[in-house]
């Protein structure tokens, strides 16, 4: 479904992206580690239109959206939960929510708080005095608004006690069992390729590993690189 | 979703209205219908307060009404999308040239011309818009300012034109006259009718789709780009608006001024009350610049008639202990203390302490 293909970006002089292949089909849930400045936010950012490309391909069903507006890569279906939440922190969680749906006037609250009952109870509430973990559940619930076929979620665990990380993880399979693939950029390794069927291991820049969550997960290199256990 | 109010009462008013009140309270705002019957009601009492007031007063509400329109201008793009101009006295100003310019040496009646003036109100809207709207905060302001205050020295130079620093004036009488001079009563009722439409344009654009995305640029623009809003559009439209709002204001009032001068219409001061009075009244809402405009506008014309010449150091100290007590705004603040159920001043000040 989202296709990259040699993908290169970066800010103004400064390349941070460099030949990236990444490929998310439908209804899966991808993840996309890596430590502190490999690129994994500037991946997002390039997918979702949000900084220019400089060469490569992003296909996404089909359609060549390299360097097309945002407005138009939401359109098509690609909904991106920024790092940091980017809750409008003044409005209530019901207007948070509508404004996720703007592109496509969807006001209809039902999917989205049978996925998180508690922002249901919510909802009148502004979004700045909710706890991190209902703020990221939110902001997730904001992404699907737009009832995007795919969601990309960067530093899910950012910031949240392990309980609530697990709660919201752990929604994960049904989002994307209903129809919207995934793509989970996540510093806690273990978190996210448990959750996920592929994944991908982006260093400086570039990816250097990909393949099976299962077999990534077991791979000693992985382990003594990123949970700090020592291969045996 | 509830039913409208208005159906409710229709179908013999299944609910209290102490749960419609606290409705209102929990959405924060009137229901369609609702603020409908009450910009119609309004409307309707100050025609009818027309009827039995003396053609001074009418001169005194006419200037009330117009400083609502500006004040709900100026709350498009100042409160509801959040970039602070210091500069729509030049919409004003040019609304106000245009107008003169277009009855004077082009002789059009005024029926044109004001039509004319809010056209190039949107036209400078956009055309400064799409520069001066990447600038943000301080830098917003400062921009407007600096092009309000240039586009004044250029109407003040263009002396074939506009009659540069000496003054235009509007033909009124005889057969010189493209329109016949509306009298007291007249623009009574062309203020009226402009802040009338006004509260509408304001009220319908912040209900609509459209309205959130104000406030979404407001609140984050990135996060509001993200969910797919265009921004740009968004903030030029918002001026745009504003900017025509502001210019038809300066079209009207320029035909009641008859002479005037460059200085006059691009007075700086224009746009400071335009400010004062959203933020007084309470910025982001529609009820907040029409409070603070009839508020101000009233208090200032009190002020100026029993105090003499103290009267706007006394205006500006007022002016100063509002701000200190009500930081939110005066509508704002009742709404708060509604939904705490407390009235406390020093609470407010505590919690909106700059």
């Amino acid at each position: 479904m989202l296709e990259i293909e040699k993908l290169n970006a970066g800010y103004g002089r400064v390349q941070v992206l460099w030949d990236v292949d990444l490929a998310v089909e439908a209804k899966q849930i991808v993840a996309l580690v890596g430590a502190n400045g490999a690129g994994k936010t500037t991946l997002l950012r390039a997918i979702s239109g949000m900084i220019a490309v400089r060469s490569g391909g992003v296909k996404f069903r089909d359609r060549d959206i390299a360097g097309a507006s945002i407005e138009s890569i939401v359109d098509l279906g690609i909904a991106h939960v920024p790092e940091g939440r980017r809750l409008f922190s003044g409005l209530t969680v019901r207007e948070n929510l509508v404004l996720g749906g703007w592109r496509r006037n969807n006001r209809d609250l039902s999917r989205v708080v049978a996925l998180f009952p508690v922002l249901g109870q919510r909802l009148n509430q502004v979004a700045s005095t909710l706890s991190g973990g209902e703020q990221q559940m939110c902001a997730i619930a904001r992404g699907l608004m737009s009832e995007p076929s795919l969601l990309l979620i960067d530093e899910l665990s950012l910031g949240l006690a392990p309980i609530m990380v697990d709660e919201i993880v752990g929604r994960l399979p049904e989002i994307a069992a209903s129809g919207t693939a995934v793509l989970l950029v996540e510093q806690d390794i273990d978190t996210a390729l448990t959750v996920s069927e592929t994944a991908y291991v982006l260093e400086t820049g570039r990816i250097t590993r990909s393949g099976s969550s299962r077999e990534l997960l077991a791979d000693a290199t992985i382990q003594a690189a990123y949970l700090g256990l020592e291969s045996q | 979703m509830s039913a409208s109010p208005l159906a409710l009462i229709l179908e013999g008013r299944k609910r209290p209205g102490r749960e419609l009140l606290a409705e209102w309270v929990r959405t924060r705002r009137l229901s369609n219908s609702w603020a409908a019957i009450a910009l119609v009601v309004g409307f309707a009492a100050m025609l009818g307060v027309q009827q039995v007031i003396e053609p001074g007063t009418m001169r005194l509400l006419s200037a009330v009404f117009m400083f609502v329109a500006l004040a709900q201008a100026w709350n498009l793009i100042g409160g509801f999308t959040g970039y602070a101009s210091f500069g729509q006295v030049a919409f004003f100003g040019l609304g106000a040239y245009i107008t003169a310019v277009l009855m004077n040496n082009s002789h059009l009646t005024f029926w044109l011309a004001m039509p004319a003036a809010i056209a190039g109100g949107v036209l400078f809207a956009v055309l400064i818009g799409l520069p001066l709207l990447r600038l943000r905060g301080h830098y917003f302001a400062i921009a407007t300012l600096g092009a309000a205050e240039g586009s004044r020295e250029v109407i003040n130079n263009m002396t074939p034109v506009t009659g540069g620093g000496l003054g235009i004036t509007i033909p009124t009488f005889g057969d010189q006259a493209p329109t016949p001079y509306f009298g007291k009563p007249g623009f009574y009722l062309a203020f009226l009718i402009l802040a009338a439409l006004s509260v509408a344009v304001s009220a319908l654009l912040a209900r609509s789709r459209f309205g959130y995305a104000m406030v979404a640029v407001h609140e984050d623009e990135a996060a509001a780009g993200a969910v797919g809003i265009n921004t740009t559009s968004v903030k030029v439209i918002a001026f745009a608006v504003s900017g025509a709002i502001v210019a038809c204001a300066g079209s009207i009032y320029a035909f009641q001024q008859i002479e005037f001068y460059p200085s006059d219409v691009f007075d700086p001061s224009f746009t400071v009350l335009m400010v004062i009075m959203v933020v007084i009244g309470g910025s982001g809402s529609i009820l907040g610049p029409l409070v603070g405009a009839v508020g101000l506008e009233l208090l200032s014309q009190f002020l100026r008639i029993n105090l003499g010449s103290y009267n706007q150091l006394i205006f500006g100290a007022i002016i100063v202990v509002v701000v200190v007590f009500f930081p939110q705004g005066v509508v704002n603040f009742f709404r708060d203390a509604w939904r705490l159920r407390r009235i406390s001043l020093l609470d407010n000040i505590r919690r909106y302490r700059l």
